[in-house]
């Protein structure tokens, strides 16, 4: 922040500084000298007294030299020719009998960055590295990195390398620490310093002599380090094992990164190691630190994706206080989310329920996301909940709610009923696009089930000229068609208006034109409007199975103690691929943001569209339930039309199967138990035209393929190739997650 | 690695600037408005304090993260009072240890000037560079033990600018020897320890009086003036150590079974052999000279509650609230507890309060809202009460109350945790003193953390 009169500062301070008065006051010299670098500081540019400050570096001062020096490192670039004078003076520094005045001199002579500096420090750092004084030979050794930072173009100095290699065996810990981290940066390039086997036997003997920071970056070195013999590995995780418990965060998840790193192939290894680190890192996340717990429930969060039961039993631990600060709230909900078990989920839900009447709209509505997060598992408890949050009549409470009961009819069907019993009445309390969009979305495709649906929308229908968000209204006009299928006689007279006003008076023309696409259709005859109205949707599960699945410890540990946990790995991806426009403020995953339908087609199913490519002639009926009698006396009578086999390992997930073909209409007769041999599975399902198919699964347990005979009762070849690539869509997408 | 560290005050004013390494700041640099030698470094830094200052301090909403990325910079931000400080990176580095280090940049600053406010940083501006000059190079911690610090840290006592021939060959001598935390050749005329028993304790509870978490994490803190290399050996009430000896001697275990206590986990200081502990669970260690902090621990069984708090809200009609709290004490009569307070929350749409405290001064504060409860001094196995009647404005505000939790301070002369120290030995081998001839003292303090009841 430059200031008006800088030149008037410039001028004063460097009158000051020729004043032979002053400089010999040797208090008053060193007073004026801070004020320069207060100006300095503060974005004044004080480049102006160079020459004086120069000068004064001739000094016995030792305060008085460091605060030259550091105007200098900041400056030189601006003053290279001037820069060059001062250079004298740290070279006579550079072997002053004091250690400390040495170790200075050479640190501030490496941080001077100007071209040409190089071939005047080459020989005061070669003299650092074999200085007596661990002090200066601390700073010699970074000082190397400096000056290959300094030349830009890599070109290694193998003497130089060879000496470092040397002083990794000095006896200050810190000259050791400092050997690594230099030697990494040199020799970047060709992939950094080389941990063989004698170095790293060397750095396990030094680590309990090390600081807390060099314990942290040695950690970080040995996980370059491939042990030969599996002995040598189980010596070198015993060896390490204390550093588990050591009084340092950083030390404790750089030792555990460490022992899944090395533990890959012993799973039981891996997982003995996160029940040690239990412990601290419970203390971490209730630890006063704030900054400190939020790093570690990143890390809880990502420990829980693999292993969910891991923090079950501490979940009071992540209950929130009040007086917490946003960040670590937000976080320990997530937590709750995700360690939520068939023991603690009722005080879980208990807890949440409490937050979302909280004070903070934002954190309420977390609490309620999480809410609609758990009820994918527990669904009955969490809908109750959420329809007595209706109850409170508050916007930002009703808008999320809407829009969890939204998500969670698209993903758990059997709540349907539930939600549209708690859904009258919502529409007084939303006045946000999203929770509208939401609304209209649920009535329109629920409108059947729910008495007054027409005569909300009605109101909508109303009041359109003055709605402000156009995505509400795209949404209004394919909601209420869509109850114009199902609920004609009331729907036809708002309907007409509706299109009316879209075709005539709308000014937003993405609306206008999906009015005018609509009436086209109708035009076309109801029948068509039917079918791709009322078409399967998409299978949004698949997708959010494969997020729920468990992932291998082994898909994280080379994440685990960096920022990707803090980020989230998408954003860390973005950060650090160099691409688009930064975005501000973390990104927090919560369940907003799969909640996004478009109002005709969504994305998600432009994909099904292109995978069943002849789909488009299939439709299969919801709720066409058979009996299992009925079925079996139709399974007899029928030849098998179709028989193929289809690649699969390892077992089969019944409740995961049975969830994602019930997306796709597929109903489930009969199922094996999981891990039953031969496992077999009977399913049913029926298409518009009255249809049925009829399937039979086999997994032999010796065979890694699964058998499908399909049967029919009308011979129709093209709806059952059609109805064999759904079926082999769905396995395919089960199987893989599996794999 | 760090590339920068910044101070900020909470206008975000930069009090206190400093850059390691060159690639902070650089997004100018990439939009190629600068020549090949690349913009000066105070431009590129400008852009990144600036961005830091809108983007965190200058927010609109709440903080949503410890950790901001501007223009793929991270910035790593610790708050004290109301001063930010930021450590600044290009590199994925390791979050708990950048926040670790800003916790140790903090005590050590601390432990120069006291406090972390405004005013100390600006009066101490220059020491603190010396400070960072010392702990962190090309962006790397090197030496932060405020002891051995002390030596190369010229600030305070400017008498230092000649150093004496001793003082040199110190500076040698101390980080050759075997132990980083003492150097050799201390001498105390008076041999002295100091042991504080810190803890804080937590708790949330529900309106039934029903515990929900409750947990004290606590440090034990010891100052040293002992001379020479000294060996200590230090012993607390912990079960495992108990139930070891009891297993010896039956009749130990009668008499200090029942008063042992459970640790969930505890850390140390670096000074003290791990190995032996996880052998023996005995504590031995050489301690740093001056004030160092011996462990930390954490338990969550058999705590005791100093306080309970039982609240009962009554609403009267929509324009009128009943509030009585009692508060118990609940500890030895002989103990005071100390600057309580008790924080107990209003509705938004307040219009006047009256109160009525048997003990004690209560306010009402519009500013806060809520009713501040202070009472100077209570002894154990007491019970104190207070009662508002809070006015209420007419709102059509939908929005029902949300009901805080009635918030609790204090401070009280024993350990909640139950944790008490059995001995601490001192052997120094070479001098001729002895572990009588050290004077001890020992305190216990409990301080209230997050001590919340809900209401």
């Amino acid at each position: 922040m430059p200031y008006l009169g800088s030149e008037d500062v410039v001028k004063e301070l460097k009158k000051a500084l020729c004043n032979p008065h002053v400089q010999a006051d040797r208090l008053r010299y060193r007073n004026v000298i801070q004020r320069v670098i207060r100006h300095m500081t503060q974005g004044l540019d004080m480049s102006g007294v160079f020459m004086e400050m120069v000068k004064a570096s001739a000094t016995v001062d030792i305060v008085q030299k460091k605060l030259v020096y550091l105007y200098m490192c900041t400056y030189a670039p601006l003053k290279p020719d001037l820069a060059l004078l001062a250079i004298n003076t740290l070279c006579k520094d550079c072997s002053d009998p004091n250690p400390m005045v040495r170790g200075l001199a050479l640190r501030s002579m490496c941080s001077l960055r100007m071209p040409g500096v190089q071939e005047y420090i080459q020989q005061p750092i070669l003299s650092g590295l074999r200085d007596k004084a661990s002090y200066v030979r601390r700073v010699a050794v970074l000082g190397c990195a400096k000056m290959h930072n300094l030349h830009g173009d890599s070109e290694v100095d193998g003497a130089l390398v060879n000496e470092l290699y040397s002083l990794l065996r000095d006896q200050d810990p810190i000259v050791v620490v400092n050997c690594l981290r230099s030697l990494e940066e040199i020799l970047k390039q060709e992939g950094g310093v080389v941990i063989n086997k004698p170095i790293a036997h060397h750095l396990l003997n030094r680590m309990p002599k090390l600081d807390q920071w060099g314990q942290a970056e040695v950690l970080n070195f040995l996980l370059r380090y491939q042990p030969r013999s599996e002995e040598e590995l189980f010596d070198i995780l015993n060896l390490l094992d204390s550093f588990l418990k050591s009084s340092s965060p950083g030390v404790v998840m750089g030792a555990t990164k460490l022992f899944l790193i090395l533990a890959k192939k012993f799973p039981h290894v891996q997982t003995d190691v996160l029940v040690q680190v239990k412990g601290p890192l419970l203390a971490a996340c209730s630890s006063e630190s704030r900054e400190l717990c939020f790093a570690a429930l990143c890390h809880v969060r990502q420990i829980l994706h693999s292993l969910p039961g891991h923090f079950s039993s501490h979940y009071k631990k992540f209950f929130c206080s009040y007086s917490e600060p946003h960040y670590i709230k937000l976080q320990k909900v997530e937590v709750l989310c995700e360690l939520v078990n068939d023991e603690n989920v009722q005080q879980v839900l208990e807890e949440l329920r409490g937050y979302c009447t909280d004070v903070s709209a934002d954190f309420a509505q977390a609490a309620i996301f999480a809410i609609g997060g758990i009820a994918r598992t527990y669904t009955d408890q969490c809908v109750q909940i959420l329809t007595e949050l209706l109850g409170l009549r508050q916007e930002h409470i009703t808008t999320v709610v809407v829009q969890t009961f939204r998500d969670l009819v698209w993903l758990c069907p059997q709540c349907t009923e539930a939600v549209c019993q708690a859904l009258p009445g919502c529409e007084e309390n939303i006045q946000d696009s999203e929770g509208k969009q939401a609304l209209i979305w649920l009535l329109g495709v629920h409108g059947e089930r729910i008495p007054n649906a027409p005569y909300v929308l009605e109101d909508f229908v109303e009041n359109v000229k003055s709605e402000t968000f156009p995505a509400v209204k795209m949404e209004l006009l394919t909601a209420l068609l869509r109850l114009f299928l199902s609920r004609p006689a009331e729907c036809q007279d708002m309907l007409g208006r509706l299109l009316h006003y879209c075709i005539e008076e709308e000014k937003d023309m993405a609306v206008r034109d999906r009015g005018l696409f609509y009436y086209r259709l109708l035009l076309a005859g109801i029948d068509g409007v039917k079918q791709i109205l009322c078409s399967p949707k998409s299978d949004p599960s698949l997708g959010l199975l494969e997020d729920q699945a468990e992932r291998p410890v082994n898909s994280w540990a080379s994440d685990f103690n960096t920022l990707v946990p803090v980020y989230g790995k998408a954003r860390w991806a973005t950060i650090s691929k160099y691409q688009g426009p930064e975005r501000r403020g973390p990104e927090l995953p919560n369940a907003a943001s799969f909640a996004t339908s478009g109002p005709l087609i969504p994305e998600e199913s432009k994909e099904t569209v292109q995978e069943l490519p002849d789909s488009g002639a299939l439709m299969l009926v919801p709720n066409c339930q058979l009996t299992a009698e009925y079925f079996e006396k139709t399974w007899f009578s029928l030849k098998v039309a179709h028989q193929q086999v289809f690649p699969w390992r390892g077992a089969v997930h019944p409740d995961t199967l049975q969830m994602a073909l019930q997306v796709v209409n597929i109903q489930t007769i009969a199922m094996s138990r999981a891990g039953a041999q031969p496992w077999k599975a009977y399913l049913s399902a029926q298409d518009d035209t009255g249809c049925l198919f009829l399937t039979e699964l086999l997994l032999e347990p010796e065979n890694s393929e699964m058998q499908i005979s399909v049967k029919q009762n009308e011979p129709r070849t093209e709806t059952l190739n059609s109805f064999i690539s759904v079926l082999e869509t769905v396995l395919g997408t089960i199987g893989d997650i599996k794999s | 690695m760090i590339g920068g560290l910044f101070i900020y005050n909470h206008k975000g004013e930069v009090l206190i600037s400093r850059v390691y390494r060159d690639d902070i700041g650089r997004q100018a640099a990439d939009s190629a408005v600068f020549n090949s030698s690349g913009p000066l470094l105070e431009e590129r830094l400008r852009n990144a304090v600036d961005a830091f200052r809108v983007n965190v301090i200058h927010a609109r909403q709440q903080v949503r993260s410890p950790v901001t990325n501007i223009a793929r910079t991270s910035f790593f931000h610790v708050k004290r009072s109301n001063i930010w400080l930021a450590a600044v990176t290009k590199q994925n580095v390791n979050a708990a240890m950048v926040f670790e280090f800003l916790y140790k940049m903090c005590d050590v600053m601390a432990a120069y000037f006291g406090k972390i406010s405004e005013e100390n940083i600006k009066n101490n501006f220059v020491l603190i560079y010396e400070l960072l000059d010392e702990i962190l190079d090309f962006g790397y911690p090197q030496n932060s033990e405020t002891g051995a610090l002390k030596t190369f840290i010229t600030q305070q006592g400017i008498k230092s600018q000649h150093q004496t021939k001793e003082e040199q060959s110190q500076i040698t001598s101390q980080v050759t020897g075997q132990i980083g935390w003492r150097r050799e050749g201390i001498k105390y005329r008076r041999n002295e320890l100091f042991l504080d028993v810190l803890e804080s304790v937590n708790l949330l509870m529900s309106p039934q009086g029903q515990v929900l978490s409750a947990h004290v994490s606590g440090r034990v803190v010891m100052k040293s003036y002992l001379s020479g290399m000294p060996e200590c050996k230090f012993g607390m009430n912990d079960k495992i150590v108990i139930e070891k000896q009891g297993k010896g001697t039956a009749d130990e275990t009668s008499k200090s079974g029942k008063q042992s206590i459970a640790i969930d986990d505890c850390t140390f200081h670096q000074c003290v052999r791990l190995s032996k502990f996880d052998s023996e669970r005995s504590i031995s260690f050489i301690p740093p000279d001056g004030e160092f902090e011996l462990m930390r621990y954490r338990t969550t069984k058999d705590i005791i509650l100093p306080f309970r708090v039982i609240p009962l809200v009554r609403e009267v009609g929509r324009t009128k609230l009943e509030v009585k709290v009692v508060i118990k004490s609940n500890f030895k009569p002989s103990l005071l507890a100390q600057k309580i307070e008790v924080r107990i929350p209003t509705p938004l749409n307040t219009s006047g309060v009256q109160v009525i405290c048997m003990k004690g001064k209560a306010k009402y504060k519009a500013s806060e809202n809520a009713i501040v409860w202070k009472i100077k001094r209570m002894a154990g196995m007491k019970e104190s009460q207070i009662s508002a009647e809070i006015e209420l404005l007419p709102t059509n505000d939908k929005k029902k109350w949300a009901r805080p939790p009635i918030s609790m301070n204090f401070e009280v002369p024993f350990a909640p945790s139950g944790l008490k120290v059995r001995y601490l030995k001192v052997f120094e081998p070479k001098l001729n003193y002895s572990d009588h001839d050290v004077i001890k003292w020992v305190r216990y303090i409990g301080r209230s953390g997050i001590y919340e009841t809900r209401c």
